[in-house]
């Protein structure tokens, strides 16, 4: 899919009530061609992004692509190559200050392990680091699809910790809704670019402007499908592993109780005919507990999963749309 | 001490002795140890030179030179010993020798042929000190030797009263080496004739010591029984009592002349000794030291000699038994397989054997006749021998196939070797005749057993001719007389019935089943083969038998799968022949090669057992043929399968060999022309996938298939017949079910034409697809055409439905989980719910099973 200039006004309507968080066109051209220039198919583009805080709102002023490489040059650094790129972009005076990465998904698929590990340790050593996500999937459809997410002060807290047992994000109380949050973007042009786009616009037909009314074909629902049995099966691993683990424990709770209760007959024996009575200490030696399975993974399974279905819902209620306003327009012209 | 430093001069030999006589005991000892020394290194490089060993020579003879450094003072003082000199001209010829001797040089190995050269060079260098007496030595070596053998022993005489013990010990010592000597000398003159030539030493000593003991003058041929020699020797002089005495009266004494002679001059020959004589013999059988190859010329000299005086048929049996036990006896490790000549005189043995049987009717044998209750007598009560001829044959039908296993299946050797065949069963058929008069049901089941196991694998030409109406032109005789013998199929009939009617043992019934099974499939008699197969039960059981009967299983079922195959009937074929295929490993489970990647895992003893079970070469069953046999089955059951459930999540795989093979051709990055069996097959699988049936058939059959595969049938046109009309129908039918969502309505004709299939054989398949739900779509009479009912859900309906049967797993996994925290097992909401469930799922299995029973 490629980005008309009509588009470019489209998007300058693209704006949420809350702002936050300033972005630049440059920088959403930017990551449009990174990923028109290397990302194709499930393939995924990254990215950082520079910028700086301003009071409540954090601006986005540039970016730089990761290069792609390959696994035959294992010794290039990454970490060496941003800071080569960033001292050069302050030798020409242009914002140079770390804010975060971008990174483009497939069908919107990007909850994943990955993401939130790096995402925690960017918003770790810069705490108001952001990941934007691009789908350029949705955007060639006709409608610029990128977000901004942050991990939760809550999910940080268990990143910390490195504890993701069943007890702690019980505890914690951290579902799947609260993992990560969206942070409203705002997309600010300067003048003379707002100028030529209002220019554009009176020049643009509404023949361009087709592909809105595009009924995506089937092919989409399809991927989205695949990919969302492909999490469900996942899913259900988890829980068969959880599930296993409960009853472990459950059946170890009984022998544990089972032991401790002959023990106690025992004591009480040992009591009557004047003997010191049995420890109770090595219970614990000899009944440990089975190795709890990280409940992370299955969050962020049901955050993918979450992702998938509005994104399915998001879809249809498009085409519905459609298929109404074309239902309409049929009984109208007859 | 000048003895042992002796040179050729008398009297300077004579002065030392008189001064060593003063010299005092600690020097002598000193010399003495250098002296042992000297000749031990001697010994050692004459034995590495007789086996041609010249990195070990070229060690020794550096030791030597040390050593030779080391007592120069002496050497100073006495002169060069002699036999030091004697060995450096006799080494370096020996190496000029060998230097010229091109041809041996190339075959040396790497290391020798170094050390050779070294060897040569330095020894060159050293000898140029020597010069003089090596001139000597070489003008007269004889004298010089004797010289000093005389010398040695004068010498040895005078010191005896002071250096008594030494000089034993000396003397004992020289027995040994000429012991030594004896047997190499008499091992080279078998091997190397040449080599023994310049042995001078050798030869001289031998010379010395015969004087001693004249008879040892003897030819070579006598040396070939050197360890009874050596017994004999120790008997002879150790005089020992009865033992060593009985021992003498078989190697010793007929040794003094040419040939070996039984018997004392002037006895008379009758029975009881030729009995005596042979249980002699017969004794030293097994005995370590026996020399196996003599004690077979023995017995067929007592032969010779009992035939001569006319003991009577009932000695010569037994001699006969004896022979033929001790030709076995030779090799006494299991692996080992049969010489040539051994083997042919085994085979001329035993005919010979028989001969005298059939001649001989009065003549009983068996292994129940106890050895006190023999009659080998001539007399009016029948020969009542000891022994048992089916053994014998078994054993020598044993070692037939140890000979084809152990000979290189690609020489010209194993073809000769195959020729003896004709031999073996000859034998085998004559036993039989034999048994089937006087032997036992038991003996005479084994028997045929064997005779099953020579006829099974042999495809019956002239009966398949026959069966052709093409018998009227035989071209040679020997046609003629092979087309006037029972039809392969008649015989195995009879032989397999009366071993079903009477074996009671039951290895020889499973592998008579088993024969007959094959054989029926070989003959494409199919449905007798797979009846056999089934009634027999042994699908069942057959993992409880031994190894060898399992290699027989396989290579039934292998037969079996390939038969259904050639009669059409590819679902039974791909049945029978997925077993074996599936595992990977089909050329050890049919035991015709061992597998590189196990080498590991087993033990050098494993493997020597696994290599007894091999089949022999002639014996093989194409590999590739199976393969692709296989695999064409597999793409005609596979590809419309896939075809039909192309969005079925559930869907199994027929084959997984074939899916390997497919996504090996997936991989490839650049797709050329097939070359192999294998990417023929897949190209061709491509092809049908699309429903291309011409290509599909121009991949399977073409030049290189029909040289590779399809000509190794018998009924090679019929099969690919058979194969392009199944290429046909089934591409039909993949092509239906690939583009019928695409159609409204097909015409019957016009699927007629493109498949080149008639038009009701059109229509039978349609109807099929229909019946079986396969193919939603009604057949309209009158235009001829199939309407399709579009009622297959479309991939995203598949794909939904797929979904929301992952979500009820899901929620069922779910509830199980919350059941837990409940503490509730299966409450009355749960069940009620997962009785849902399953209801639901039984209900959608219940489809597919439907359709999976309709594919087929």
């Amino acid at each position: 899919g490629l980005i008309r200039f009509n588009d470019l006004y489209r998007l300058y309507e693209f704006e949420n009530g809350k702002t936050q968080l300033f972005n630049s066109w440059g920088v959403v051209l930017k990551i449009i061609k990174h990923y028109q220039e290397e990302g194709q198919g499930s393939e995924v583009v990254q990215g950082v992004l520079l910028g700086l805080v301003v009071e409540d709102r954090l601006e986005i002023t540039n970016c730089f692509p990761f290069p792609q490489h390959t696994e035959d040059d294992v010794d290039f650094d990454e970490v060496q190559y941003q800071m080569e790129m960033m001292r050069s972009l302050r030798h020409v005076n242009i914002d140079h200050l770390h804010v975060g990465w971008y990174q483009s998904t497939y069908y919107g698929s990007f909850v994943s392990r990955a993401l939130l590990d790096s995402q925690f340790s960017y918003q770790h050593a810069i705490e108001e680091s952001v990941v934007l996500i691009y789908d350029p999937i949705k955007t060639a459809q006709g409608s610029l699809c990128l977000k901004a997410y942050r991990l939760t002060p809550k999910l940080m807290e268990i990143c910390k910790e490195k504890d993701f047992s069943p007890e702690t994000l019980k505890k914690a109380c951290v579902g799947y809704e609260h993992m990560l949050e969206e942070v409203p973007i705002v997309i600010k042009n300067s003048h003379l670019i707002n100028v030529l786009l209002l220019d554009l616009q009176e020049k643009s037909m509404v023949a361009d402007k087709h592909e809105l009314l595009n009924l995506s074909s089937s092919n989409h629902l399809e991927k989205s499908l695949q990919l969302l049995m492909d999490r469900v099966d996942g899913m259900s691993q988890e829980i068969v592993k959880y599930n296993s683990y409960c009853r472990n424990l459950s059946k170890q709770q009984q022998q544990k109780q089972q032991y401790l209760q002959r023990r106690q007959q025992e004591n009480t024996q040992r009591q009557s005919r004047g003997e010191p009575p049995l420890p109770e200490e090595d219970i614990n030696k000899m009944f440990k507990p089975p190795q709890a399975p990280p409940r992370m993974d299955t969050l962020l399974i049901a955050g993918q999963v979450n992702n998938y279905c509005q994104n399915i819902k998001a879809f249809t209620s498009q085409n519905l749309g459609k298929l109404f306003m074309a239902e309409a327009l049929q009984g109208h012209s007859s | 001490m000048s003895r042992f430093f002796a040179t050729g001069s008398d009297s300077e030999s004579e002065e030392s002795s008189s001064a060593d006589e003063i010299t005092p005991k600690a020097t002598g000892t000193t010399f003495n140890k250098q002296f042992e020394e000297f000749t031990n290194i001697i010994k050692t490089i004459r034995n590495a030179m007789k086996i041609r060993d010249m990195s070990k020579c070229l060690e020794e003879f550096e030791q030597l030179y040390r050593a030779f450094l080391k007592s120069k003072t002496i050497m100073d003082k006495e002169g060069v010993p002699q036999f030091y000199i004697r060995l450096l001209a006799d080494l370096e010829d020996y190496l000029n020798q060998l230097w010229e001797d091109k041809e041996g040089k190339k075959k040396m190995n790497k290391n020798n042929a170094k050390a050779l050269s070294t060897l040569r060079q330095k020894i060159r260098k050293y000898n140029k000190d020597f010069e003089t007496e090596i001139a000597s030595y070489k003008e007269n070596p004889e004298q010089s030797a004797e010289e000093e053998e005389k010398d040695d022993i004068g010498s040895g005489y005078t010191l005896s009263l002071c250096q008594d013990e030494e000089s034993e010990s000396e003397d004992d010592e020289e027995s040994e080496d000429w012991g030594s000597d004896s047997v190499d000398s008499g091992g080279e003159s078998e091997d190397n004739e040449g080599a023994a030539a310049s042995l001078a030493v050798v030869f001289l000593k031998k010379y010395v010591y015969g004087d001693k003991h004249p008879e040892r003058k003897k030819d070579d041929r006598r040396k070939r029984h050197k360890k009874m020699e050596q017994v004999d020797e120790e008997a002879d002089e150790e005089g020992e009592g009865e033992e060593g005495g009985w021992e003498k009266v078989k190697g010793g004494v007929p040794l003094v002349k040419e040939k070996p002679k039984m018997f004392a001059k002037g006895t008379e020959i009758n029975n009881a000794v030729v009995i005596k004589k042979l249980n002699e013999i017969l004794q030293a059988r097994g005995k370590k030291g026996t020399d196996r190859s003599a004690q077979i010329e023995l017995l067929h000299a007592l032969a010779g000699i009992s035939n001569e005086n006319n003991l009577g048929e009932g000695i010569l049996v037994k001699i006969k038994f004896n022979i033929i036990a001790s030709l076995y006896d030779y090799n006494t490790n299991l692996a080992a397989f049969m010489k040539a000549e051994m083997w042919k005189k085994c085979l001329e043995c035993i005919d010979e054997l028989l001969d005298i049987l059939f001649e001989n009717s009065n003549i009983f044998i068996g292994e129940n006749i106890a050895e006190d209750s023999e009659n080998l007598a001539i007399s009016d009560q029948p020969f009542r021998v000891r022994g048992c001829i089916l053994t014998l044959v078994e054993r020598m039908d044993e070692e037939f196939t140890k000979i084809m296993q152990n000979t290189d299946p690609h020489s010209q050797e194993y073809v000769d070797n195959l020729k003896d065949e004709g031999r073996v069963c000859g034998i085998i058929d004559r036993l039989l005749q034999y048994l089937e008069s006087k032997g036992s049901t038991e003996e005479v089941c084994r028997v045929y057993l064997r005779r099953i196991m020579h006829t099974y694998y042999k495809f019956d030409y002239k009966a398949h001719r026959r069966s052709l109406g093409l018998q009227g032109e035989t071209k040679s005789e020997q046609d003629q007389e092979e087309s006037e013998g029972e039809d392969s199929a008649i015989i195995m009939d009879r032989l397999c019935k009366f071993i079903y009617a009477k074996d009671r043992t039951d290895r020889i019934r499973t592998c008579a089943i088993l024969c007959h099974i094959y054989h029926h499939a070989l003959h494409s008699r199919w449905y007798q083969a797979r009846d056999l197969m089934l009634m027999s039960h042994l699908q069942d059981n057959i993992q409880h038998a031994d190894p060898p009967v399992q290699i027989l299983y396989n290579r039934t079922m292998v037969q079996l799968g390939i038969c259904a195959f050639r009669q059409g009937m590819i679902k039974d074929a791909h049945n029978a022949l997925l077993d074996i295929q599936s595992s990977g490993r089909a050329k050890e489970l049919l035991g015709q090669g061992l597998l590189m990647r196990n080498m590991q895992e087993r033990n050098a003893e494993q493997e020597k057992i696994e290599k007894r079970r091999q089949v022999p070469f002639h014996m093989h069953i194409n590999l590739e043929l199976l393969e692709c046999v296989y695999l064409v089955s597999a793409m005609l059951l596979e590809i419309p399968y896939m075809a039909a459930h192309e969005f079925d999540a559930r869907r199994r795989m027929i084959s997984k060999q074939f899916h390997h093979q497919l996504r090996v051709g997936e991989r490839q990055p650049l797709l050329g022309p097939p070359e192999s069996m294998r990417e023929h097959v897949v190209a061709a699988s491509k092809a049908m996938k699309m429903g291309d049936w011409k290509t599909c058939h121009s991949f399977i059959i073409n030049e290189k298939m029909n040289s590779k595969v399809w000509d190794l049938f018998p009924e090679t046109q019929r099969v690919r017949e058979m194969l392009v009309r199944k290429i046909q129908e089934e591409s039909l039918r993949t092509y239906l079910f690939t583009y019928s969502s695409v159609y409204d309505s097909l015409s019957m004709e016009t699927l007629s034409e493109m498949f080149e299939l008639e038009l009701p054989t059109v229509h039978s398949i349609i109807s099929k697809m229909i019946i079986n739900e396969e193919l939603m779509a009604s057949l309209d009479q009158p235009t001829q055409t199939v309407v399709m009912h579009r009622t297959e859900p479309t991939s995203l309906q598949n794909m939904t439905l797929q979904l929301a049967e992952k979500l009820g797993g899901l929620v069922e996994n779910n509830e199980r989980v919350f059941d837990l925290k409940q503490g509730v097992y299966g409450g009355y909401f749960n069940r009620d719910q997962k009785g849902g469930y399953q209801q639901r799922q039984n209900y959608q299995r219940g489809g597919y099973r439907n359709q999976n029973q309709s594919s087929y």
